[in-house]
């Protein structure tokens, strides 16, 4: 049972940080390696405004989320954009953007963990479960969150020139489609997720400047699996990936299961290149 | 203008001048600090050269290079300390070692494009790493492998035989890739397709450039072992994939020379940085954001370039 | 804009070189040799690496205001080791090879130092370690004397120590008077942890524990609860745990959120800190931690060391401050013994400390460990209490404070 609320709580939290990653992939053709700041800036600045602008925790989610969007849109416009004919390129931009913000944030705040309060500090007992509030939170959150997402793609006309820019960047740009701004906002909702899952994840996992590291490396794993360029799959790959880890840390023991989401991918870009549901070949 | 192994006489005497003046460099400074830099500057300019000679060429970026390094590494440490050979027989052996991991791993993952292969190859370095730390009974854990003997305990002189090295294999790499190999390499990069349709064994080109730049990075890792005198899992990490990268573009991809200067500048950059004290790391990304987005195809390989085509521009 | 740098490429890469060899050149101007000098590599970006720095600093202070040593005045320079081998090798390098030290006092994690002793004994220079605490680093000194003698271990209690602590606390206090036989082992998979761990199974069992459960997981872990939901189910009724580069903080969120009925404590550097419980909101109450020294009357000069250190520091101090404090007194006075600065001298001098620190008398056994007992260096166990006290628990003698059970278990 535990596994079961455990397992649903991490695939959330990957879920919000694969969608964002793969969305930005599949529209702009973009391997943000920064996404993990966008988790850790969330988590910081959120921090930030409560502890010592004293703003009440909604509020101080709310701009948090607001200004890691804003933030990703100019990265991309000042620094990957640049780079674009280049994958290696971006890729590189993208790392050396991590690195300046993890240090950023190492020297104006210490290599100590921060505190992030919770939005709901109380305990549940679920089906005999022990479960903090705030993990039931975010599962809800991330649920409202990508349900939203998806409605927003699929049913508005916003959405929908989402979808023509993935599917043929050129064809789109003949129907009349602002390409260079439909991407700053698909940066900006990427950043937008991640910082929502940092401020949700951030009471009770790690806050410290290094943390953009392992989400980016789960994420790319996920979006790998699940393939690349497509929200469902994503979804689909971070349970299966969050339920394969709880599983593994239950049933065997805690050190394997970094190596279940690398094992993963690896056999999954073996045998079934595309992901689950890719729509773009690996090869 | 063919001469001397297929690369012309100015680059020829150009590289030989450098290669004079690094080996001079820690005579005249008389310091060990500085012989030290430059050795481990000289081992990531063997990982480098080893890299572009795959990567830069196939345009397959493998972003997992730090598995060749680490297992050459790793065989090194064993051989010496855990059967105690003598430190010389590292170098054949880790080259080997390598190469069979490549082999292995080149079957199925060549076939993938672009960053998928990126990925598959980052993803075996990070488990490969894993698996040094879960069995830590046999491979030491965190610490890794202690203890390993010196090849030449006399710094200065090991310093001159990795230089040796690193110009030996850069050598050996530059007019592979001048050669028709090379031609091969590049046609496949530009367009598979193609290649396919004229007959040629593309696997094979792409399977033994890869066993080939493991080799060397093999080898660096073994000497890299004999220098530090341990080998720890830090090696597989993917940090140290991306800094190879890195340097690699900062030279110029693709030129195979260029990487060695890359190497030389990011490694004296690292240390020289120390002065900032905490600050070190973000000057370092700074400077390297400035590197990329001003000069995106490296430094030393287009100025070298423009330098030497000055006069033939239309 | 673009057109600029393209066009200017050349003489941007020349400054971008002349910058790079200008910062390097920088480093080979050969150090002024008159004053002594100290280096200290550790981790310059953590906590325990800003307090070794303070520390030293303000023992240097104080002996250069008393002139110094045989006429020599004190100063000290540091180099991030991090807690990556390559980086500690080189920072050992560049403080010897560069800087030419006279002596190195530093140190955290044992992986790094066993990687730098070789280079250390390769440049003779004499070695006071402060952080870290892997039996295997003063094993090195029996091994292999003629070419290890230089290192030192002045803090912390190596591993092994530890352990026999930890289980004199398990055997007297949590099962002599909590009256809980089951127990549960929990650390990080460190080398320190793989050293301990074996020591500290078969000494709980030899004073009668029931090990229900033993489980190292892996240092970056940031989810505890499925390791919090076994440890519950396995029906133990404390949690003793062995954390150093673990994340001591979620830890202790995630255990206090979920209300985990089961207490804990045992060794956890993160949780030493003075900040500790203030950091996640006081989620730590009850966890006993481990520490060498808080702001007791241990030796005569533990309070004046606390309360000076807190002039320079915005926290108290952790547990490198005190022996890096040491450190230099002791190297200090050997070398007035010695009547020289002379290497071998100072080391036969070391050998023979007797040195009241600040948490207790150091002395060093015959591989230079430090060594532990009634009036030296001992581990005490002492636990977060209501608004961020600490209480010493145990050992008895020095108890200041009742045990109390965690909120959410008191009946």
């Amino acid at each position: 049972m535990e596994i079961l609320i455990y397992g649903a709580v991490t695939s959330a939290i990957y879920a919000m940080l694969a969608v964002g990653f793969t969305l930005i992939f599949g529209v702009a053709r973009v391997l943000n390696l920064a996404h993990g700041s966008f988790y850790a800036l969330g988590a910081y600045s959120a921090y930030v405004l409560t502890t010592l602008a004293g703003l009440p925790l909604w509020l101080a989610a709310l701009l948090s989320i607001g200004l890691v969007a804003v933030f990703g849109i100019l990265v991309e416009k000042i620094l990957i954009r640049p780079q674009r004919e280049s994958q290696l390129g971006v890729l590189m931009i993208s790392l050396a953007t991590a690195l300046v913000v993890e240090q950023v944030l190492f020297l104006t705040f210490g290599s100590e963990y921060r505190n992030v309060p919770a939005f709901i500090d109380t305990k549940f007992n679920l089906w005999g479960v022990d479960v903090a509030g705030q993990r039931l939170l975010t599962l809800a959150v991330a649920v409202v969150a990508i349900g939203g997402l998806y409605a927003f793609i699929q049913f508005t006309r916003l959405g929908s020139a989402i979808l023509a820019i993935s599917q043929d960047p050129l064809a789109a740009k003949y129907m009349g489609i602002p390409s260079d701004r439909i991407f700053s906002l698909v940066m900006g909702i990427s950043a937008g997720l991640a910082a929502l899952a940092g401020v949700m994840a951030g009471p009770f996992l790690s806050v410290q400047p290094s943390m953009h590291l392992l989400p980016i490396v789960k994420a790319f794993a996920i979006v790998v699996v699940g393939g690349l360029g497509s929200i469902p799959g994503s979804i689909a790959a971070a349970f299966m990936l969050g339920y394969a880890e709880t599983l593994v840390a239950y049933g065997i023991s805690g050190s394997w299961t970094e190596i279940v989401s690398v094992l993963a991918t690896l056999l999954m870009l073996v045998f079934r290149p595309a992901g689950l549901f890719g729509k773009r070949a690996a090869f | 203008m063919k001469t001397f192994k297929g690369l012309d006489a100015v680059s020829s005497w150009a590289g030989l001048a450098a290669l004079v003046l690094l080996a001079v460099m820690p005579v005249v400074f008389t310091s060990n600090y500085l012989v030290g830099v430059l050795t481990v500057a000289a081992i990531y300019g063997i990982w480098s050269v080893s890299w572009d000679f795959m990567s830069g060429l196939t345009g397959r970026e493998n972003f997992g290079h730090s598995l060749f390094i680490g297992v050459g590494a790793y065989a090194a440490g064993f051989l010496n300390v855990q059967f105690g050979l003598g430190p010389w027989w590292s170098l054949p052996v880790s080259m080997l070692v390598a190469m069979v991991f490549a082999l292995v791993l080149g079957f199925p993952t060549l076939r993938l494009k672009g960053p998928y292969f990126a990925l598959a190859m980052l993803s075996s370095a990070v488990i490969m790493q894993r698996l040094m730390l879960i069995f830590w009974e046999y491979t030491g854990g965190e610490e890794g492998i202690q203890d390993i003997t010196p090849l030449i305990a006399n710094h200065l002189h090991y310093y001159w035989f990795v230089l040796a090295v690193l110009g030996i294999v850069t050598l050996l790499l530059s007019w592979l890739a001048k050669s028709r190999w090379g031609l091969i390499l590049r046609a496949i990069r530009g367009d598979e397709a193609t290649c396919l349709a004229a007959g040629l064994p593309i696997t094979h080109y792409k399977i033994l450039s890869l066993v080939i730049s493991a080799a060397f990075a093999g080898l660096g890792g073994a000497l890299y072992a004999h220098y530090q005198l341990q080998v720890s899992p830090q090696l597989f990490a993917v940090v140290t994939s991306i800094t190879v990268i890195t340097m690699v573009y900062v030279g110029g991809m693709g030129s195979i020379y260029g990487p060695v200067g890359g190497a030389l500048l990011l490694t004296v950059m690292t240390e020289g940085l120390r002065d900032f004290g905490e600050w070190r790391l973000m000057v370092y990304s700074m400077l390297l954001i400035f590197i990329l987005f001003f000069l995106p195809n490296g430094i030393i390989a287009p100025v070298w370039h423009k330098w030497r085509h000055k006069g033939q521009q239309p | 804009m673009s057109h600029f740098f393209a066009l200017h490429r050349f003489r941007l890469m020349s400054a971008v070189c002349l910058l790079a060899g200008g910062l390097l050149h920088g480093q080979f101007v050969y150090a002024q040799n008159k004053p002594l000098r100290i280096g200290v590599p550790t981790s310059v970006q953590l906590q325990v690496g800003r307090d070794t720095l303070t520390a030293v600093k303000m023992a240097v202070d104080e002996i250069n205001k008393k002139g110094g040593v045989l006429g020599r005045k004190f100063e000290f320079v540091s180099a991030d080791e991090t807690e990556n081998p390559e980086t500690g090798i080189s920072a050992i390098k560049k403080l010897t090879a560069d800087e030419k030290v006279d002596v190195l006092i530093g140190g955290y994690t044992s992986g790094v130092t066993l990687a730098q002793l070789p280079h250390i004994s390769a440049a003779k220079t004499i070695y006071l370690g402060v952080g870290a605490a892997s039996p295997s680093i003063t094993n090195k000194v029996k091994q292999d004397y003629d070419n290890y003698k230089y290192i030192f271990r002045v803090g912390p209690v190596n591993a092994a120590h530890q352990a026999r602590a930890l289980v004199d606390f398990i055997s007297n206090f949590v099962i002599g008077e909590l009256g809980y036989k089951k127990i549960a082992i929990v650390g990080e998979n460190a080398k320190w942890v793989q050293d301990l761990v074996p020591i500290l199974s078969k000494g709980a069992k030899d004073v009668g524990a029931d090990v229900r459960l033993t489980e190292l997981f892996d240092t970056q872990t940031s989810d505890f609860s499925p390791l919090l939901a076994k440890v519950k189910s396995s029906g133990a009724q404390y949690m003793v745990v062995v954390l150093s580069h673990a994340s001591s903080d979620v830890f202790a969120k995630q255990w206090h959120d979920a209300q985990v009925p089961v207490p804990y404590g045992g060794i956890d550097v993160k949780s030493m800190d003075g900040d500790f419980f203030q950091r996640i909101g006081g989620k730590s109450i009850s966890e006993i931690a481990a520490n060498f020294a808080v702001r007791a009357p241990l030796t005569k000069k533990t309070i004046p060391f606390f309360d000076e250190f807190k002039k320079n520091s915005p926290n108290f101090p952790v547990y490198t401050a005190f022996f890096a404090y040491d450190a230099v007194f002791i190297y200090a006075d050997a070398v007035k013994r010695a009547g020289s600065f002379d290497t071998e001298k100072v080391i036969k001098e070391l050998e023979k400390t007797k040195h009241e620190g600040v948490a207790g008398e150091i002395t060093f056994d015959e591989m230079h460990d430090v060594q532990t007992g009634k009036g030296k260096v001992n581990f005490m166990f002492v636990q977060w209490q209501e608004k961020g006290e600490r209480a010493v628990i145990y050992p008895k003698e020095l108890r200041t404070g009742k045990f109390i059970l965690p909120p959410w278990m008191k009946k």
